[in-house]
């Protein structure tokens, strides 16, 4: 959401403007225009979700729009919790994301110091591969892998979910905590060796607290990703005590039509434990904790 | 407190990438030691292997007598100082002095005890809960050297330490770091490539240079006797003046002929010097300090002729480039002058070239640019050098500890 910055209201200048100064701010103007209207694009479907989730029925369907909810209603929340199989979904999705973002943090962390402090043969050929597998398309390797997981026995099961997540999480989360950990000066663990510590003390004492804001950005990371993502549950889960919330919020579009407000009051409870999760951690990655390590 | 040796050490890169070779190093229990070289001559090589933090390809290591190839750098018991301070950023100053004891177990009291003691010595006792992001360099580099007294290792190993430190606070740092380790007399490897602070600092100094070592003594022994080309030029700053001259017979005994000039040698300077006699006929190198070129009022030996190109005032006293009738060694930069094999232009026309000759003197003395001006040269102050080779031809019991070529 890059863009939205521009949108910072810049301070106009106390002396009158020449020609050259119009022109900019004539531009400026426009790159604000841009940007209000992708914050007004990406903003409006969360909104819409959230003020569909308390709407009455009649007023979700009216003709004509309602902007704001008037009679504000939690039956659909109501609704939405009562469906069947709402509280084995949660519980599922919270079991797949918190496998998934522990061993994906933990994995990561370990191969990215494997990548990026020592050297061993094929380290190059390693990495490239890493970047490689992320550029295969989901949707390709979704049959063969249903067929590699079925053959061990890991369909329909929450444990073949998280194996299949962290395949295409780790690449990612390896590749950026190996950036973190080469920002990280040699000298630190020597210094912590020299001291006393062993290697791997070095790197439990030394190392780890200061990538933490990298943690904190795979965790993310995988959190995202283990708490969004459709298809490969819905391919792999078939029993619905099994789904994850995401398979469970698509069972509300039936043969008979669509029940929106249950829907959308689903949609915006799912949605929530993402951003208090990222509210949770954002603030660990705001500030660089390397600063005064060393002189520059 | 411990001594080190150092014996036969090399280490390889890959296959071919030698920095450093066989170095046999001794380093006394409670010594300063300074290893000293242009960047890129293996000093912090051998540094780091010493402090365990690099492989050694073959030979020795032993401190304390006991042979420490094998151990892991904890287990060495030394402290290390790193040019860029490696202060642990998440840590505060207390607990970054404190990590080495926590490491070794020692009790929290005394932890604590010896931490608010070395901070006190330090100054650094109001910052104890400060983060290494919220001192300034000087006090980085003092939190530095706390983490390794605090510790009492067996040696200290510093790493350029003085390095990212501005002028001013270098030098009184500088005095700091020694007097430091003057009172705790622990045996110290220091590692730089500025040989003032090696002078100053050292016991002994140990010139290295393409992983070779040249010659290991006092900083006042190494000033004064060169084993060759590449300490005479290294050591000492403004450099010695170094240019070929002529080794031949006259006036009853030998003579230096700096170009159209002959220098006569007194019997004592060659009789401390037998190997001189078999240079007659042949060209040398020969070099002078700044401080021993001196006014030519009043002294009735041998001159040289020159011109003032530059007079420079540092205040105390004056640099003055004098242009004077010499060959210049072959190649122009003379801290690498050794390197240098003798080159194939000697021939017609060597006599019209010509040498700077840089000289310290008195601020009292009048002298401008352009200037006809006689030096005074000292036969006794000069130093000869095998052309080839590089290797001082001296006094007959200084150690040459590397030949040059090779």
């Amino acid at each position: 959401m890059s863009t939205v910055t521009p949108i910072a209201p810049t301070p106009v200048a106390a002396v009158a403007p020449r020609g050259r100064g119009r022109r900019r701010r004539a531009r400026q103007l426009g790159w604000n225009v841009v940007g209000l209207v992708v914050l007004f694009v990406m903003v409006f479907p969360v909104y819409w979700m959230v003020a569909t989730a308390f709407k009455p029925g009649q007023q979700i369907l009216s003709y004509t729009p309602q902007w704001i909810p008037t009679d504000p209603t939690l039956s659909n929340f109501r609704d939405a919790v009562d469906q069947p199989f709402f509280w084995d979904a949660a519980k599922n999705s919270i079991i797949i994301v918190t496998a998934v973002v522990a061993l994906s943090v933990v994995l990561a962390f370990l191969a990215a110091l494997a990548l990026a402090k020592f050297h061993f043969y094929g380290r190059k050929a390693f990495i490239v591969l890493i970047l490689g597998v992320q550029m295969v398309p989901l949707a390709a390797l979704i049959i063969p892998l249903y067929i590699l997981m079925s053959r061990v026995g890991q369909v329909d099961k929450l444990s073949g979910v998280i194996a299949m997540y962290l395949t295409f999480v780790l690449p990612f989360t390896v590749w950026t905590m190996r950036g973190f950990l080469l920002g990280i000066p040699k000298e630190l663990e020597e210094a912590a060796m020299v001291d006393g510590a062993t290697r791997f003390g070095a790197f439990v004492r030394v190392l780890l607290p200061l990538v933490g804001p990298g943690l904190v950005a795979t965790s993310i990371f995988a959190f995202i990703q283990a708490w969004n993502e459709f298809i490969i549950a819905y391919v792999f889960l078939h029993t619905p005590q099994k789904q994850t919330l995401m398979v469970w919020l698509a069972s509300f579009t039936t043969l008979r039509g669509t029940e929106w407000g249950p829907l959308m009051a689903g949609a915006t409870l799912c949605a929530l434990p993402v951003v208090v999760f990222f509210l949770l951690v954002q603030r660990r990655i705001a500030f660089g904790l390397t600063a005064g390590a060393v002189r520059g | 407190m411990a001594e080190i040796q150092l014996v036969h050490l090399s280490k390889v890169y890959g296959n071919d990438v030698t920095a450093v070779r066989d170095l046999n190093l001794e380093v006394a229990e409670s010594e300063f030691m300074v290893l000293v070289g242009p960047s890129g001559c293996g000093k912090t090589t051998a540094l780091r292997m010493i402090a365990g933090l690099e492989e050694i390809t073959s030979g020795e290591i032993r401190i304390g007598g006991t042979v420490v190839n094998e151990l892991a750098p904890r287990d060495r018991d030394i402290a290390m100082v790193f040019q860029n301070y490696a202060l642990y950023p998440h840590k505060n100053v207390f607990e970054n002095l404190a990590f080495g004891l926590r490491m070794r177990k020692v009790p929290k009291a005394e932890q604590k005890e010896r931490v608010e003691e070395i901070a006190r010595i330090l100054g650094l006792g109001e910052m104890l809960h400060r983060r290494p992001a919220q001192l300034s360099g000087g006090q980085r580099q003092r939190v530095a050297m706390g983490r390794a007294i605090v510790r009492e290792p067996k040696a200290f190993l510093m790493d350029e330490p003085l390095s990212n430190l501005d002028a001013k606070l270098r030098v009184q740092m500088r005095a700091e770091i020694a007097r430091i380790q003057q009172a705790l007399k622990v045996t110290t490897v220091y590692v730089t490539h500025d040989q003032v602070e090696a002078m100053t600092m050292g016991n002994r100094v140990a010139v290295m240079r393409d992983g070779v070592l040249q010659q290991v003594d006092t900083p006042q022994r190494l000033y004064d006797a060169p084993v060759n080309l590449f300490v005479a030029s290294f050591v000492g700053s403004p450099p010695m003046n170094l240019f070929e001259a002529e080794v031949a017979r006259g006036n009853g005994g030998l003579v230096c002929r700096v170009g159209d000039t002959e220098l006569d040698l007194p019997p004592d300077v060659v009789a401390e010097r037998p190997s001189l006699a078999e240079y007659v006929g042949r060209r040398v190198a020969v070099g002078i300090r700044p401080e021993d070129v001196r006014e030519a009022a009043g002294w009735d030996g041998a001159r040289l002729r020159g011109r003032i190109l530059l007079v420079e005032s540092l205040g105390s006293e004056q640099l003055v480039h004098i242009e004077i009738a010499a060959k210049p060694l072959e190649r122009s930069d003379l801290v690498d002058t050794a390197a240098q094999p003798p080159g194939p232009s000697l021939g017609a026309g060597e006599f019209e070239r010509s040498t700077t000759l840089l000289g310290r003197f008195d601020r009292h003395l009048l002298l401008a640019p352009d200037e006809a001006v006689e030096v005074a040269i000292d036969p006794r102050l000069l130093h000869f050098f095998d052309l080839e080779t590089g290797v001082a031809i001296s006094a007959v019991d200084v150690p040459a500890v590397a030949p040059v070529a090779g």
